[in-house]
């Protein structure tokens, strides 16, 4: 029947039934999108972005924070007067002192290990209170002189907005486990003004693992960060990097030098953190008030003999260096008074980041080996600025322990890969170096002298992974074929003691059954019929040699035997894995 | 009555509970939440632009404090505390074209060149065409012995953006470039650039003199004594300009212009002995010529004959060997005997009588003396007086 035929009432009707299913349409695919973008894992994006970009404000804010403290504290000029070089960061402090001992208890250290603490103990949790301390305390304690950096602060201050936000838009449980790496891959962008890296080393020391699940959202709150942070503070690096290349391939082996001394520097460095710390922390519960202002003190000291660079994060002086503005000697005794400094800010408790201190001496070491390499081989060795550079990447490798983190740190920075391959080699030389002199890296030796137990990233990257090759046994007794008959089947078994049987499918896959499953079904009468076709057709599932050994654990409980194919021909049988195979590999994997 | 009351507040109550709930529950709705965040987000970034705004004000006045008070020390030559104050100053604009270009003069000033050196290699990959940078660089390769590096950068501060007042920095840059070909001996790289300043500088007197002078040091007489020329055009009482006028003259071997300009040299500054001692030999030169024009040949024997005896004089004092005498720069080789040996036969000839009767006489002793002066010259050294005259004279007709 056609529209003109209808009666006028009818038609009206069936007009507004058709809009007023269009509009419960339009109602329901608005209802999908908006399920769609609020759904968890979507909303979790969305939400990095906001991270990404509170983040970068708060960094912005504490770059100010901290300008303003040293402008205030240290005086405008470039050269000090002596009266502030010991008063500023020995006032500084002692207040320090009593903000961390009354009010804020989180904000000692770096940051890093208590964001991997809120990711592997308190489930994503860390108390707004935290980012507030953080932020006075270190700005402070920076901005006084104290020898200590704005990076580990700034992804600190980042991991704990995050929290609070996802606590705000109350996710699960898993999200907000992971919501702290994803602000403090924000904050630590922010922080160097280097995405990559920032990203790596979140997910090389912070996570431990590559995940698709947080790699996206790591990924944007790190660029939405840093788009805020060059809003504010303009796109520059932190420092002016010159020309730099590799003169020749002779020259790699200078840079080895350059990373043994890394790693020598880096061994000394976290083994001064190793022995005082723990001693500092013992002294009677009174002298916390003190200790940042004696460190304080004795950093304006060695400020005041002649060493003013090793005060704060030292940017300016690492982009001196890089420009030759240093004699060799002088470097190296910058590098040497940087530790010493460091060390005294760090292990008395005041809050600040290690990171730039660890580029700083990095830097300092580099250019002075460089400076001597000119001495010695002056055709040989190129630019300051090279090696200054290839050293940052050194003590990072060396003392942080991210060597992958590092060799992306000093092409990001410098902006030029032609100093890939010596920056891979000293770094490694370095890495290789430090581990072999001091096998618990910094940050699992700073969670254990804590009392906690987190996971180390490096034992993680480095652990054993048992495989199903490891496991897997051949195959006991004949491998029937789906196509032969069960009489042929029986007579084949019958010299076997073997009870289950593995059957290859056709075209593809496996099954199993048992010896008396065979004997009952040709007891049926079913003696001439092929083995496929009296099969159940669930296939058993199979596996490869080189699946990691949890994977058969899925399988073991249900499947007797569970075959192991070769990749390439999947009706190739390499061997099997069973639960008392896989239970006695592990056993023995346990007992070393 | 009461009770109704009570009843009424209590609904009153968990109406306004439920209400509450519901607003709490609604504004716990993740699209408000996010519309509530992306509103505190807005308000964060605009504090931030604010005190930003404070903050990029104070540093810039900071760095424009310590760069003013680093200038007044650069210019009151005080270059420790300018280095400081510039560096203060760097602080608050690490990347400013300016304080960077001050900080390295005033470490120039304090010999720390290389530091200066960095950063002027800095500032010239932003501006490769600075002149002021390019200047500095050049003196810095100048004063490391790296003249190649040094001409490089005199050349193109030469051709560099120099506001305010263009032509005269570009001539002073030209200027250095000279002085400093001069000191390396590249002399012909010297003349060409002397050329070309010539050529800019125009009719100041003062200036042209200047080059005249270069042109000199540059051993290119002819343009010199052009510049000079110029330069006495417009002041002909300069008497720097007419020693080196006459200078040059000299040089070229053009006596009498020599003789003339030195003469009013010395009348504009009779204390001017290097000018007075040049016009003496001068004066030597024009008057022991034999050819010279418009003398009588009584005049030109006598000359003759009296050089035939100081060219022996001069040979008995510096005996020249046999070896000698044949490896003689310049000297043709005419005869392997000894000058002495010629020149004792001829001797009782060379007089005025026999010269009048045998007038290709006074040519042949004529080049015996040319000979003798110029191989005496070498063996013993430059000879002063009518023996210098002599040789001047000899290298004039005889050329160099």
């Amino acid at each position: 029947m056609d529209l003109e035929s209808k009666p006028e009432s009818e038609v009206l009707e069936e007009n507004g039934d058709a809009a007023h299913t269009a509009a419960a349409m339009r109602w329901q695919s608005s209802r999908d999108l908006f399920r769609l973008v609020f759904r968890e894992d979507r909303f979790f994006l969305v939400l990095s972005v906001f991270i990404g970009v509170l983040s970068g404000l708060a960094v912005v804010c504490f770059r100010y924070a901290i300008d303003w403290a040293r402008l205030y504290l240290l005086g405008t000029g470039a050269v000090l007067t002596p009266a502030r070089l010991l008063l500023a960061p020995s006032v500084a402090g002692l207040v320090i002192a009593v903000l961390v001992i009354h009010f804020f208890p989180q904000t000692r250290g770096s940051g890093v290990n208590q964001t991997k603490a809120a990711l592997f103990i308190y489930n994503g949790y860390i108390p707004f209170r935290t980012a507030i301390g953080k932020f006075i305390t270190s700005a402070l304690a920076i901005g006084s002189g104290h020898s200590l950096g704005p990076e580990d602060p700034s992804l600190q201050i980042g991991a704990c907005l995050a929290s609070v936000l996802g606590r705000k838009m109350r996710l699960s449980r898993d999200r907000m486990r992971l919501i702290a790496p994803v602000g403090a891959a924000a904050g630590l962008a922010a922080a160097f003004n280097a995405p990559i890296s920032a990203v790596l080393f979140v997910i090389e020391e912070v996570i431990g693992r590559w995940t698709a699940g947080i790699l996206g959202s790591v990924v944007l709150s790190a660029v939405s960060s840093v788009v805020v942070m060059r809003w504010f503070l303009g796109s520059e690096s932190m420092f002016r990097i010159p020309a730099v290349e590799l003169k020749r391939p002779s020259e790699l082996v200078a840079y080895a030098v350059l990373g043994m001394v890394g790693g020598l520097a880096s061994v000394i460095f976290s083994s001064g953190i190793a022995a005082f710390r723990p001693l500092c922390k013992a002294l009677p519960k009174w002298t916390q008030y003190f200790q940042p202002a004696i460190a304080g003190l004795l950093i304006g000291v060695i400020a005041m003999l002649g060493a003013p660079q090793v005060m704060g994060a030292g940017y300016e002086y690492i982009d001196q260096a890089m420009h030759g503005q240093f004699t060799w000697e002088f470097l190296a005794m910058l590098a040497g008074l940087k530790i010493v400094a460091t060390l005294l800010s760090f292990v008395s408790g005041t809050p600040g980041g290690m990171f730039a201190p660890t580029l700083f001496i990095g830097a300092m070491l580099g250019a002075a080996v460089g400076g001597v390499q000119h001495l010695v081989l002056p055709h040989l060795t190129g630019s300051t600025a090279t090696y200054a550079l290839v050293g940052m990447g050194v003590l990072f490798a060396g003392f942080l322990r991210a060597p992958m983190t590092s060799v992306f740190m000093v092409l990001e920075v410098s902006g030029n890969y032609s100093i890939i391959v010596p920056v891979i080699v000293a770094n490694t030389v370095a890495y290789v170096i430090s581990r072999g002199l001091q096998p618990i890296p910094i940050f699992d030796l700073l969670t254990r002298q804590d009392g906690l137990d987190l996971p180390s990233m490096e034992e993680q990257r480095e652990e054993d992974v048992l495989r199903v090759e490891d496991a897997m046994q051949p195959v006991e007794g004949p491998v029937l074929d789906a196509g032969q008959t069960l009489e042929k089947a029986l007579t084949e078994v019958d010299h076997t003691e073997s009870e289950h049987l593995l059957v290859r499918m056709s075209p593809s896959g496996w099954s199993t059954l048992t010896r008396q499953q065979l004997v009952d079904m040709a007891a049926q009468g079913k003696g001439a019929s092929n083995l496929g076709s009296l099969l159940p057709l669930r296939h058993v599932p199979y596996l490869h040699p080189d699946h990691p050994l949890e994977m058969a654990l899925r399988y073991v409980d249900r499947w007797p035997l569970v075959p192991v194919v070769s990749r390439a021909d999947f009706r190739k049988l390499e061997g099997v894995v069973s639960q008392r195979y896989v239970l006695e590999r592990y056993r023995e994997f346990g007992e070393g | 009555m009461g009770g109704e009351c009570e009843v009424l507040s209590g609904s009153k109550d968990t109406m306004a509970a439920e209400k509450f709930f519901q607003y709490r529950l609604y504004l716990r709705q993740r699209p408000v939440m996010l519309a509530l965040l992306s509103g505190f987000t807005l308000l964060f970034i605009l504090g931030v632009t604010g005190l930003s705004r404070a903050y990029q004000a104070q540093r810039e006045a900071l760095g424009n404090r310590w760069f003013a008070r680093g200038v007044a020390d650069l210019n009151a030559k005080r270059f420790d505390a300018a280095v400081t104050e510039f560096r203060a100053a760097l602080l608050y604009s690490r990347d400013d074209y300016n304080y960077q270009l001050n900080l390295a003069e005033a470490l120039i000033g304090v010999h720390q060149t290389g530091q200066a050196s960095a950063y002027l290699l800095n500032l010239w990959d932003r501006e490769p065409e600075n002149g002021q940078v390019n200047l500095e660089l050049a003196r810095i390769a100048a004063q490391k012995g790296q003249t190649a590096d040094a001409v490089r950068y005199y050349h193109n501060a030469v051709y560099a953006a120099w506001p305010p007042d263009q032509e005269t920095q570009r001539r002073e840059a030209r200027l250095e470039l000279i002085q400093l070909l001069l000191r390396t001996n590249a002399k012909t790289q010297a003349q060409a650039e002397l050329i070309a300043l010539a050529e800019n500088v125009g009719d100041d007197p003062a200036q042209q003199a200047r080059i005249g002078d270069l042109f000199v040091r540059a051993a290119d007489y002819e343009h010199a004594l052009a510049a000079y020329r110029l330069s006495l055009k417009y002041d002909r009482h300069n008497s720097a300009a007419l020693t080196g006028a006459g200078y040059a003259a000299f040089e070229l071997g053009q006596y009498p212009v020599a003789e003339s300009y030195l003469q009013m040299a010395l009348s504009e500054n009779p204390n001017d002995t290097q000018a007075e001692e040049r016009l003496k030999i001068t004066q030597m030169v024009v008057r022991m010529d034999p050819f010279r024009n418009q003398i009588s040949s009584a005049e030109r024997n006598r000359i003759v004959v009296d050089a035939f005896a100081t060219a022996g004089e001069r040979l008995s004092q510096c005996p020249v060997p046999k070896s000698a005498n044949a490896a003689a720069a310049g000297s043709p080789p005419v005869s392997p005997a000894n000058l002495s040996d010629q020149w004792a036969p001829l001797k009782p000839q060379v007089t005025e009588r026999e010269l009048r009767r045998d007038p290709d006489l006074g040519q042949t002793a004529m080049d015996l003396v040319f000979r003798i002066e110029r191989q005496t010259s070498v063996v013993c050294g430059m000879p002063t007086g009518a023996d210098l005259a002599l040789l001047l004279i000899a290298k004039e007709h005889e050329g160099t």
